[in-house]
């Protein structure tokens, strides 16, 4: 039984298709990674699982609910919360306000405090600058913000848009052991990521996406060993 | 010197309003990138309404205010849904067009209904004197609120959770999506606010000077100065943009004729524009 299962999902923008009837499910508690070239269509299928970007066929079920053509709020209310590609800060409000923002469901409300134990648990960093505004942090310490502003949301599935773009090796590896301490909460995780290896490594199940489709799924092990794979992603 | 400064305290006082009016212009853009050519008009409903609430029902006009405020946000939350979010995520040409709209409208219908004569408030606090100034108690009293209504403010969008779901939508409207922020709404909550509080000094303006329905226009023009002052979608510039244009009307009067002061507003209103487009203040716009 999957919390998270989306089928034939087709999305774009304007003129252009994009997803060409994507399948994926994500079991709970369970990582699941999604990998792919750029281009791929890993964002768009993120945009349109959350409803930023209308599916044009294809369901979402959430939860053991329909949820295609919720908005994006009301998803995040249910518990299906998106780490945006690019952090997507509130630049001029303070780190703690940031946090505050995040839990805004229902849920997350009654949860803050344990919340901002464990986000304080995984980034001892924030703690220290909490007064600070977020869009004068390093690029670093901004992804750390996004990912524990999504966990302050209480999610049932949190889905990271490229956890580790753009930041410096040790910050990605920081990162990653944070990610793997959330997992031991039993937190359902959908993980976009470019570092294939790092997603491979962490995740249990794992998607291959090329030219809006699926190409390939299987358990992450299986994958990394798929010679298509080491070649096109692992560089071996 | 004593006319200097007996002139100039009288302009820092109405330049206090002049904030208020041009607070509501100000949080609007600065929320969601609109630009009310409505402000004018919600003003004139505002100075009406004081004007009614006090002559037709007696209240007192500083309560009549309270009334205005509440008025004033149902009546913005409304105009939100009806013109302004469906051209929210348009080009500002549909929204600079859709308010202006809804300005024609109240326009219309308040001449149909109050001509374009001149009503008065007639309601004095009296005066107070301190040392050589005496300035009536209606301007105090307005100066007063205007700070009070701006620290009021200033504590919504800062302490209270709708206050910073505001600031949130400002700055990332997908991202308060995503974090189950409802932005419509919270958009809607804050055009409510901006215009309530331009109905709201609206309202104080009637408590001072004569009014007519097309009496918001010279004071929508004076926001968009101090707007710019005190720059796009920073409440507490338009405080300060504010008592800077009280300050040139308390100045100016006493050293050249009362009509140059438009002339030096709209001469510092291009200057900026020229010199320094993001405000004298700065901001993030």
């Amino acid at each position: 039984m999957s919390i998270l299962e989306i089928r034939g999902l087709e999305a774009g923008y304007a003129d252009l298709q994009i997803l060409w009837g994507v399948d994926l499910e994500v079991a709970p508690g369970t990582l699941t990674a999604l990998v792919g070239a750029n281009g791929a269509g890993k964002t768009t299928l993120m945009r349109a699982v959350t409803g930023q970007i209308k599916a044009r066929s294809g369901t979402v079920t959430f939860d053991g609910d329909d949820v295609t053509g919720l908005a994006p709020h009301v998803k995040a209310e249910r518990g299906l919360v998106m780490v945006p590609e690019g952090r997507h800060l509130f630049p001029t409000m303070s780190v703690l306000e940031n946090l505050e923002m995040g839990a805004t469901p229902k849920r997350a409300r009654d949860d803050i405090e344990k919340n901002f134990d464990l986000v304080y648990e995984l980034f001892p960093r924030l703690k220290d600058r909490l007064s600070q505004k977020a869009g004068t942090m390093s690029g670093g310490e901004q992804q750390m913000l996004a990912v524990a502003r999504g966990i302050m949301s209480s999610p049932k599935v949190l889905m990271i848009d490229e956890l580790s773009l753009g930041l410096a090796p040790m910050l990605v590896i920081d990162i990653f052991r944070a990610l793997e301490k959330l997992l031991t909460t039993g937190i359902t995780v959908l993980l976009v990521e470019q570092n294939v290896r790092l997603a491979l490594g962490v995740s249990s199940y794992a998607y291959v996406m090329s030219e809006g489709k699926v190409e390939m799924n299987g358990p992450s092990s299986e994958i990394a060993e798929d010679e298509g794979v080491r070649e096109a992603y692992l560089g071996i | 010197m004593d006319t200097l400064a007996a002139s100039l305290l009288d302009g820092l006082l109405i330049g206090l309003l002049y904030g208020v009016a041009a607070m509501g212009l100000t949080l609007i853009f600065g929320v969601m990138d609109v630009i009310n050519l409505a402000h004018g008009a919600i003003m004139a409903l505002g100075m009406f309404g004081v004007y009614l609430l006090f002559s037709e029902m007696g209240m007192n006009p500083y309560v009549a205010l309270i009334a205005v405020l509440i008025l004033g946000l149902l009546f913005g939350v409304i105009m939100y849904f009806v013109a302004v979010d469906r051209v929210i995520d348009e080009s500002p040409l549909a929204s600079l067009l859709s308010t202006f709209s809804v300005n024609m409208i109240i326009i219309g219908i308040g001449t149909a209904i109050w001509t374009t004569s001149t009503y008065n408030v007639e309601y004095s606090l009296g005066t107070v004197e301190t040392g050589p100034f005496t300035v009536t108690g209606a301007r105090l009293m307005a100066a007063f609120l205007a700070v009070v209504i701006t620290a009021l403010l200033y504590l919504f969008l800062n302490k209270t959770r709708p206050g910073k779901y505001i600031r949130a939508v400002s700055d990332n409207r997908g991202a308060a999506d995503l974090m189950g922020i409802p932005s419509h709404r919270i958009l809607a909550l804050a055009f409510g606010i901006g215009t309530a509080i331009a109905a709201v000094a609206g309202g104080m303006i009637a408590t001072i000077f004569p009014i007519t329905i097309l009496g918001g226009s010279t004071y929508e023009l004076k926001s968009f100065v101090i707007v710019v002052l005190g720059g796009l979608g920073n409440p507490l510039g338009a405080l300060i943009g504010g008592l800077i244009l009280g300050a040139i009307e308390g100045i100016v009067p006493v050293f050249m004729k009362t009509t140059w002061v438009p002339v030096i507003e709209f001469g510092l209103f291009v200057g900026i524009l020229l010199f320094r487009p993001t405000g004298l203040m700065g901001t993030k716009k």
